[in-house]
């Protein structure tokens, strides 16, 4: 299935990999399930390829647009728990273009009753920080993949500890923290983890829901 | 001119691409001038270094395979962060003798990349609008359960409502039932009982005159207990009995005007011998002089009882009767010096049955209803019973009524209305005896264009119809019946009043044979029914002609003229040249006004004054003088006296001659009722 699901990805046929999701759907497959064991490895494998240079930048996005679509459809079948009182903020930092993983995060702590906001891929800092304020959620959830956006992020950390007092929990995760784990220790945040499932974990770890 | 060197110079500012050479750690070694320019890295600077997160794999990657048999056939992608911002570059690379690598790169034109970029970040957008708008929806939903939820919580507690409400009207309505059964009970119970007492008072009076014989001391003794215990039981009755009368609202007031001093006087008279004992003084202070409008007898019956009562419990001192007027208003208030009545029980003694508890209560005789009438009575008439009162110190209870009984005042306000109303509103006389269904024929018919007069009873109407000349006559034959219908015979073998269309109201069917035989010439069943009502009377009622005037004058000019202003009105215009021909036609036709020639053939205006004022079916008809002689000032005084106007012909217009009748028949309406009450 997930291997069916890269091939329609890599072709650019998005009609066969949303006709792939939904046949599963409606075979009964849950959309935890579809998210962990389909488009989670599949969008990895797409990152390898890029790696082993077997798909092009252009591929890369091609194949990412389509795991989009395939998220928004899932999204109103997420099974959704009764709502637990918590408010999230889900977002990429301003500069970070990589928000699939951010996404999948976000549906994951709805499906727990959490009432979340997911603002997508390089969210002005500014913007970000209004948000954050105007809901003033129990958690911040931020998503980072690059390295080099590093600075960025320690910067909206301190932006938003300077605005909301108390300031909410912050967590961040992405594949820059795979790379260098020491950048959470360094500014006092939690690590989410390395896939939606650890984000639901951690994040009712912390909040103690 | 094309020189291989100028070319190349065209060729390397088109030129994209950089070159440069790096060792085997891809630390750069040379590089070109675009290089130095696109990198914005210097000789010894490492490429690896430069690269974003899994570039240096890639470039370790690149390396091996440019070095492979094979070498780099296809570019590598490779994300180099320049300035902090990321860069593609695609790279081809082959070795050089001395191991180290030769690198083509090029960039992806910068408009590409962008486009690329927007093009994501635009369908990143559009994804999370279209999370929130999902998000929005569910929230909508959610608060639509809401509001249906809600709604059904109300619905239901609205239900519950309306059931509490039918639950209480049922309930209500079952006790009304249950208070009319016992009215009802009460009522036929008194009668029955009253026939024994009648029979028990009877034989023990016989027995007590001897007319059976001598008594013993004994049993005179027995019979005087067994005589007063049945005149206890009978005023027990009495009380019970009229209790149920105004609890049925069957007790008819009778108002009537009298003196309230010549009241007090006569409560005076006839209470004097209830106050025996010679420790209690009755004392009924001067009365103001008010003209009161109300039922004399029910305001001494309940007077009487106060009276009767506060003696009862004063054993020492005085009960006081005084009468103070208090605006409209007139407040009987009887004070006693008696035991008083203790706070908690002073609401309570209005009650059915209740009587305070004390040694003197149970010495003094009462049926314990005695106040609950009198309270029900100042209700009805329109007033209310009071008591203040202090233990040992003595009770004071007020009765206060209104001067003018509410009823009696709603019927001036209705023969005020009946008196005022413009003419042109066809007059018609309603002879009605209960006040409310009075009112509901001025409702019905005032706005339908007729003018009711009333008459509350036979007598009335009779003398209405001396005054006016009604369009027609409603008649309810409720009233007394054998009176109705002997007023409806006379009525019809009148014939001065035989062509009034009369219609006859009833509540039984069985009325109308008789009503038609009598010659009515509508008969309607009770409740009334407005459309039916107005739908008859403009039927039947004489709409063209309402009024007569009679035009006595000898000059036929002049009443030409008199004719021709009252026509297209509703007026009929008799004529008469002479004074005598004049006082026969005012006899005969009954004109609503006469207007009279002052100089006259054969008779003076004087003498024609003089014959209608002898007749008193002519007496109040009311004389406009119209004369075109300059009256002397003897004859103008006695004219004024006589006459309602006097108009001078030369003056006489159309609307000079309506306003003069007009005003004859205002002030004749006014003396006539004026004339009937006395």
């Amino acid at each position: 299935m997930a291997r069916d699901y890269l091939r329609a990805q890599l072709a650019g046929d998005r009609r066969e990999a949303v006709r792939l999701i939904e046949e599963a759907l409606a075979a009964g497959t849950s959309v935890r399930e579809l998210h962990l064991s389909v488009i989670e490895p599949a969008q990895r494998e797409v990152g390898r390829l890029w790696q082993e240079n077997a798909i092009s930048v252009a591929g890369e996005h091609l194949a990412t647009s389509i795991s989009q679509l395939v998220l928004a459809r899932l999204y109103p079948h997420l099974p959704r728990s009764a709502g637990n009182g918590r408010r999230a903020v889900v977002a990429c930092i301003e500069g970070e273009h990589h928000e699939l993983g951010a996404r999948m995060g976000a549906d994951f702590l709805e499906m727990e009753g959490f009432d979340v906001r997911f603002l997508g891929a390089n969210v002005p800092r500014e913007s970000l920080v209004a948000l954050v304020v105007e809901t003033s959620p129990d958690v911040v959830g931020l998503s980072v993949a690059m390295t080099f956006n590093i600075p960025e992020l320690e910067a909206t950390v301190e932006a938003i500890r300077a605005a909301l007092d108390p300031a909410p929990t912050i967590l961040v995760g992405g594949h820059v923290v795979e790379e260098s784990p020491e950048i959470a220790d360094r500014l006092g945040l939690c690590i989410l983890g390395s896939n939606a499932e650890h984000l639901v974990v951690r994040c009712k770890e912390k909040l103690g829901c | 001119m094309l020189t291989p060197d100028r070319m190349g110079a065209v060729f390397e500012r088109l030129s994209r691409e950089i070159c440069f050479v790096v060792d085997a750690e891809w630390r750069i070694r040379w590089l070109d001038e675009r290089a130095k320019r696109v990198l914005h890295l210097d000789e010894g600077a490492s490429l690896r270094e430069a690269c974003a997160p899994g570039g240096a794999e890639k470039l370790d990657r690149l390396s091996t395979t440019a070095r492979s048999p094979e070498g780099c056939k296809d570019p590598w992608e490779v994300v180099v962060v320049i300035d902090g911002a990321p860069r593609v570059l695609a790279l081809h690379a082959a070795m050089l003798e001395d191991g180290s690598l030769a690198v083509l790169g090029s960039t992806v034109p910068e408009a590409y990349a962008q486009a690329l970029s927007q093009v994501s970040t635009t369908l990143s957008e559009m994804t999370s609008l279209h999370r929130e708008s999902d998000r929005q929806q569910r929230e909508l939903l959610r608060r639509h359960e809401e509001l249906v939820r809600v709604h059904r919580d109300l619905d239901e507690s609205t239900r519950g409502v309306v059931a509490l409400h039918a639950e209480l009207g049922d309930k209500d309505s079952s006790l009304r039932r249950a208070n009319e059964v016992k009215t009802r009970l009460v009522a036929n119970v008194s009668h029955e009982l009253r026939t024994p007492i009648n029979s028990i008072l009877g034989l023990t009076k016989l027995l007590l005159e001897r007319s059976d014989g001598e008594l013993n001391s004994e049993q005179e003794k027995q019979l005087g207990f067994v005589k007063q215990s049945a005149e206890s039981l009978n005023a027990l009755v009495d009380d019970m009995l009229e209790l149920s009368r105004v609890e049925a609202g069957r007790i008819l007031l009778r108002t009537a005007k009298f003196p309230l001093p010549g009241l007090v006087a006569s409560m005076r008279g006839m209470l004097k011998p209830l106050a025996a004992s010679p420790n209690v003084d009755l004392i009924f202070e001067q009365a103001p002089n008010i003209e009161l409008e109300q039922d004399e007898a029910k305001i001494s019956q309940v007077l009487r009882n106060l009276v009767a009562n506060a003696l009862k419990f004063t054993e020492r001192g005085s009960v006081r009767v005084t009468a103070t007027a208090e605006g409209d208003h007139v407040v009987l208030s009887v004070a006693d010096t008696g035991i008083g009545i203790p706070l908690p029980e002073q609401d309570r003694i209005f009650d059915e049955f209740y009587q305070v508890d004390s040694p003197v209560q149970k010495r003094v005789k009462g049926t314990g209803l005695g106040l609950t009438l009198s309270r029900r009575l100042a209700d009805r008439l329109g007033g209310s019973l009071t008591v203040e009162s202090r233990e040992g110190i003595g009770s004071t209870f007020r009765f206060r009524i209104p001067i003018v009984h509410p009823e009696a005042r709603e019927m001036h306000e209705l023969e005020r209305r009946s008196d005022e109303a413009p003419a042109g509103l066809a007059p018609i006389l309603v002879v009605e005896d209960d006040r409310q269904t009075l009112f509901l024929y001025e409702k019905y018919l005032r706005g339908a264009g007729f003018n009711v007069v009333p008459a509350r009873t036979v007598d009335d109407a009779r003398a209405a119809l001396r005054k006016i000349n009604p369009a027609a006559i409603v008649l309810d034959v409720m009233l007394d019946g054998e009176t109705s219908w002997q007023f409806l015979r006379d009525l019809k073998n009148n014939p001065e009043t035989r062509e009034i269309p009369t219609l006859v109201v009833t509540v039984t069917t069985s009325g109308e044979a008789m009503a038609r035989a009598l010659g009515a010439d509508e008969f309607h069943l009770k409740p009334l029914d407005r459309e039916w009502l107005v739908l008859k009377l403009r039927a039947l009622a004489r709409l063209g002609a309402v009024e007569r005037v009679l035009v006595i004058d000898d000059d036929q000019v002049s009443r030409y003229l008199v004719r021709k202003h009252l026509e297209g009105l509703p007026y009929e215009v008799l004529e008469a040249a002479a004074g005598l021909e004049g006082v026969r036609l005012a006899r005969e036709r009954r004109p609503n006004v006469i207007f009279l020639d002052f100089v006259l053939p054969e008779m003076s205006a004087f003498d024609v004054l003089d014959e209608l004022k002898k007749d008193p079916a002519t007496r109040n008809i009311p004389v406009i003088i119209h004369t075109s002689k300059d009256l002397a000032v003897e004859e103008r005084r006695r004219l004024e006296a006589e006459a309602s106007a006097i108009v001078h012909k030369q003056s006489l217009s159309r609307e000079v001659a309506i306003g003069r009748i007009r005003e004859a028949l205002e002030k004749a309406g006014i003396h006539g009722r004026h004339g009937g009450k006395e």
